[in-house]
């Protein structure tokens, strides 16, 4: 899977979770970037995230990803 | 708490409960209220708000469990059967599966009425263990 390919299934769980269709991930996107994306909404991304790849992520892992490309490098290592 | 961990609890359906449910909340549907009107629609007796069963929830994640430090993400409740007063209900909860990269664990449970073991309601909770 493509970084790109991620990304678009990244922005259709974001989406879905957070009930914002105006929602548009990049590489760079970060937390402050997504006015619905906080920490108690994270955890529901970060778990639906899982679901929805089939993997795993540790919580160091999670503390590592700096933006929405990272983490989907981490999704795609993981694939 | 580990995958597969199960737990349990009994609940009393005690017109003491059904009495303060309607006080707090103020749901005074017939349904709820009119044996009467109950039959009329098809059932027994008045029906029991389906809610109360979310409280038993709430007490059994803030009570019930081997930890305090725990919140409710997220719940699911599908309403199976109806239940009234005088009912005892067993509320048996399964840890489903763990997320530990942020410490969710997801439970599933079924309420089941304890004089003929009809599924009165069945969900899943997502719960986080907080540090």
């Amino acid at each position: 899977m493509t970084l790109t390919e991620t990304i678009q299934q990244f922005n259709t769980i974001f989406i879905d979770i957070l009930d914002n269709d105006d929602i548009h991930l990049e590489e760079d996107t970060i937390a402050e970037d997504v006015e619905e994306w906080d920490s108690l909404t994270n955890i529901q991304l970060i778990v639906a995230i899982e679901k929805h790849f089939n993997i795993r992520f540790t919580a160091d892992e999670i503390d590592s990803y700096k933006n929405v490309g990272e983490m989907c490098q981490g999704v795609i290592s993981k694939l | 708490m580990e995958k597969g961990a199960a737990f349990s609890k009994e609940f009393n359906i005690t017109a003491k409960l059904h009495s303060e449910f309607l006080a707090l909340f103020e749901d005074n549907n017939p349904m709820h209220t009119d044996t009467a009107y109950a039959r009329k629609h098809g059932f027994e007796e008045k029906i029991m708000h389906g809610n109360i069963l979310c409280g038993f929830l709430s007490y059994f994640v803030g009570e019930c469990l081997p930890t305090k430090n725990v919140i409710i993400l997220s719940q699911k409740i599908n309403f199976c059967k109806p239940f009234f007063i005088d009912d005892i209900i067993d509320l048996r909860v399964i840890v489903n599966d763990i997320y530990e990269s942020v410490n969710l664990v997801e439970l599933k449970f079924k309420f089941i009425k304890k004089s003929n073991l009809l599924l009165i309601a069945h969900g899943k909770l997502e719960i986080q263990i907080l540090k």
